[in-house]
């Protein structure tokens, strides 16, 4: 058995138009995915636009993250197990993030 | 304290909005209602990013609640809006989030609504209008389901939201409830915002679709609300309550599972609801406090006779035609002539009905009337007239109905050529 980190994506404005009633369904079912026994792992990263330090050849620089209403950031991962990558992306299928807009990306880690 | 895969209460958030907002508005005052539903959208968003992770915490209302007021501190501090005005409001806000989980708590967000609902329903403000904006606030619905359960379009209920609140802002409209007869004509007007939600909720429109329902679910929590308020303690308050109770009892008998039409005759007693009924009658007994009389004790008076009878044979026909000829009295309205005419079949036969029909189907208001071609057909089939009722149905399937309705016409029109 593999494990794979599931990146999630999203646009934070997407969600500025869900009804009160739709956000408690969306909560319902990202808590279900959650439970299931596939899943190593999830963190959800902090609503801010965070730090991004680079390195081009000249001296080290923090700057702010990109941030903008319109544009996806990554707004949390997890860590699942599967045979294949095929395996993976069928167990994320049926993730919310999918109903609500959001992208995510497939990544296998190394063990 | 908290429970990774814990239940959560249907509707909770859409409560919990409403309250919030209502709260909110009450402490920032009504010309920020907007920014008190953006702090509550901010709110739940918060929830759907830690929950999840971090499961549901032991008190979800409370928790929603505190965050709610957090960012609004928050949101007050950065818009500068509020100007020398901003300490004041930051310190009241502050006040209200420390109230702590209290029956005064529940009294001052029952105030909070009650007033909320007073206010959209100022007689300065559309009808339309006022309902949509308690939808949207006192309610929690978004725009786009109140667009879908009114069969609207999504930006023409946008703009009346933005109308309705623009005009609050231009006339200074307070959330202080008035004084004296200005009272009384208030809540009459709350009344009939009420009551027309419902109505809007009731009619037979797509029966599938949920929302509808939700609406009438809302309009009668609202008027729960207006009743439980001792100012508002009065028989006709009562009366609305329980003739909105009695009828959404029998809103599950009323479409089958594929979500055709099922008449009052045809329904399936035991499937209507019971505790809706109780709390009907209740509220039934409540409004024969004194000598007042109105519409919606007659109407509620019908609906209680409605359910008082075990089956369709037993119900007493005699009780509501006298009921509808009361109505009639006071409303003049088509409407209630036509229903009028049904029970006037149903206690004289057939022919008698179908009289009663002919005067009022001159009525230019009703001549082309869906439902009154339709309750003619009917007549006309029980007369063993299967031609000329087919040529009613026919009738009224030209004209605007909608597509539970024209299934249930086209299977008449079937009966009546086989």
């Amino acid at each position: 058995m593999h494990k794979y980190m599931l990146l999630l994506y999203d646009v934070p404005s997407a969600w500025a138009k869900l009804s009160p009633d739709e956000m408690q369904k969306a909560i319902e079912k990202y808590m279900a995915w959650g439970q299931k026994p596939f899943v190593v792992r999830g963190v959800r990263l902090a609503n801010d636009v965070g730090r991004v330090i680079r390195s081009t050849g000249g001296p080290v620089r923090t700057t702010d993250g990109p941030y903008s209403e319109t544009k996806e950031i990554l707004g949390g991962y997890y860590l699942i197990e599967a045979e294949t990558y095929d395996d993976a992306v069928k167990r994320t299928l049926d993730h919310p993030h999918l109903e609500y807009q959001g992208t995510i990306e497939v990544r296998q880690t190394w063990e | 304290m908290s429970q990774p895969s814990g239940e959560l209460l249907d509707h909770l958030f859409r409560q919990q909005a409403g309250r919030m907002v209502a709260r909110l508005t009450h402490v920032l005052g009504p010309s920020h209602v907007t920014l008190a539903e953006e702090t509550v959208q901010e709110a739940l968003l918060r929830a759907l990013q830690t929950w999840p992770q971090d499961g549901v915490p032991g008190n979800p209302a409370g928790w929603l609640f505190r965050v709610a007021h957090n960012l609004a501190i928050d949101s007050v501090r950065r818009t500068q809006s509020f100007g020398q005005k901003t300490d004041a409001i930051v310190a009241a806000i502050t006040q209200s989030a420390q109230t702590r989980e209290t029956p005064e708590l529940d009294d001052q967000i029952r105030d909070d609504e009650l007033r909320m609902i007073f206010m959209c329903g100022h007689p300065a403000l559309s009808r339309d209008g006022s309902v949509a904006l308690s939808l949207k606030t006192v309610g929690g619905f978004s725009v786009k389901e109140i667009a879908r359960a009114f069969l609207a379009d999504e930006s023409a209920i946008a703009q009346r939201i933005v109308r309705t609140k623009k005009l609050i802002r231009e006339r200074k409209l307070t959330l202080d409830l008035p004084n004296g007869p200005e009272l009384t004509e208030r809540l009459d007007a709350v009344l009939d915002v009420i009551y027309f939600m419902f109505n809007e909720g009731y009619a037979a429109h797509e029966g599938v679709d949920l929302i509808r329902q939700d609406l009438c679910m809302e309009a009668l929590r609202l008027g729960r609300l207006v009743a439980g308020a001792r100012a508002f303690d009065l028989p006709r308050v009562h009366a609305l309550v329980a003739l909105m109770a009695l009828q959404a009892a029998r809103l599950p008998a009323r479409v089958d599972d594929a979500g055709d039409l099922i008449l009052l005759d045809d329904q399936d007693r035991t499937r209507w609801d019971e505790r809706l009924i109780f709390l009907g009658f209740q509220h039934f007994d409540r409004s024969m406090a004194g000598a007042e009389v109105t519409e919606y004790h007659v109407q509620a008076a019908i609906a209680a006779t409605h359910a008082r009878a075990a089956d369709a044979s037993s119900v007493d026909w005699r009780t509501i035609l006298e009921l509808y000829d009361q109505l009639l009295e006071m409303t003049a309205s088509p409407i209630v002539a036509l229903n009028r005419a049904v029970a006037v079949a149903k206690v004289h036969g057939p022919a008698a009905g179908l009289d009663a029909l002919e005067t009022i189907s001159r009525d230019p208001k009703l001549q082309h009337y869906h439902l009154m071609l339709a309750a003619r057909g009917q007549l006309l089939a029980e007369l063993g007239r299967p031609e000329d009722a087919a040529k009613a149905f026919a009738a009224a399937l030209e004209r605007g109905c909608t597509d539970p309705e024209r299934r249930f016409l086209l299977r008449r029109l079937a009966q009546c050529t086989h």
